[in-house]
């Protein structure tokens, strides 16, 4: 998935909650997202990742690109686990949403089309692919999801995955220039 | 005879009293010097925190792991590689030198220690 597709997935599904959301009266301003949904994307996005990263541990046989999808799928799969402790210990039952729909969507197609290519053109492309998921996830979060969630400790795992993703974002852009 | 013992008693107290305060006095500094400390390095964050400084050969550097991710404090050099799970802390003795580690769980994640 290309960075303004994906940058318009994640607008358009949280655009897509704020008027569900816009609909309801309520007492109060509420947050476009709340934090059940927060939770979900969250989540989701992390799945994601674990999901390409396996793809390319299955086709990739660049040792750069493999420590790479190594790093995604322990790191992504090490931040759910803690997600998903923490929605348990809140009580909270994460709750699908365009945003997470319209993620899962366009995963679905890059997981197709990447599945087309081999050797360099998948390393490439799949690295290319990560650079941008990761600028618009770590965008999505710094924008939205962490300045929208009203749980501490959420926000708290959210911040940090932020640092996590900015760092694996970094990786992947050092990777991108070493593939060219 | 009793005389003779409280006379050995004064000059031992004396000369015991005066001989561990002047050694002290001119062994204070070497011994401070020589004792190894403890320096520590938190990580969290995706980052090792900051440096110790006025690291000396023989000091110990511990790090530990605060972050929700394994991590490791792995050197250039291949002189030692310690695996901190989350919550976890290791340790290794400094050498003299520029002491570069990386974590090879986490490339981006690099730091320099200067050890006298």
């Amino acid at each position: 998935m290309n960075k303004p597709l994906l940058a318009l997935a994640l607008a358009f599904g949280i655009a897509s909650v704020a008027s569900v959301q816009a609909q309801t009266p309520a007492a109060s301003p509420a947050p476009a997202i709340n934090d059940a949904q927060i939770a979900h994307i969250a989540y989701t996005a992390g799945e994601i990742d674990i999901t390409a990263a396996k793809q390319a541990l299955e086709k990739s046989s660049n040792k750069d690109v493999r420590a790479f999808a190594e790093e995604m799928a322990r790191d992504h799969a090490a931040v759910n686990v803690q997600a998903l402790a923490l929605v348990k210990k809140l009580g909270v039952t994460p709750q699908d949403n365009p945003t997470s729909q319209s993620l899962s969507k366009h995963a679905a197609a890059e997981i197709k089309k990447l599945a087309a290519l081999k050797g360099n053109a998948f390393d490439k492309a799949y690295v290319d692919n990560e650079v941008a998921y990761h600028q618009a996830v770590n965008g999505a979060l710094s924008d939205t999801l962490i300045p929208s969630a009203q749980n501490a400790e959420l926000k708290s795992l959210l911040e940090t995955g932020l640092k996590l993703f900015q760092s694996h974002q970094m990786h992947a852009e050092h990777l991108a220039q070493n593939l060219k | 005879m009793l005389r003779t013992m409280i006379l050995l008693a004064g000059l031992l107290a004396l000369t015991g009293g005066i001989a561990p305060a002047s050694a002290a006095s001119t062994a204070k500094q070497p011994a401070a010097a020589q004792a190894h400390r403890v320096h520590r390095i938190v990580i969290d964050k995706m980052q090792y925190g900051p440096m110790p400084t006025d690291v000396r050969a023989g000091d110990i550097i511990e790090w530990t792991n605060k972050d929700i991710l394994e991590h490791s404090a792995t050197a250039r050099d291949g002189h030692f590689d310690v695996d901190l799970k989350p919550g976890a802390s290791g340790r290794v003795t400094a050498t003299t030198g520029m002491l570069a580690f990386f974590c090879k769980f986490h490339p981006t994640m690099t730091a320099t220690l200067v050890v006298k």
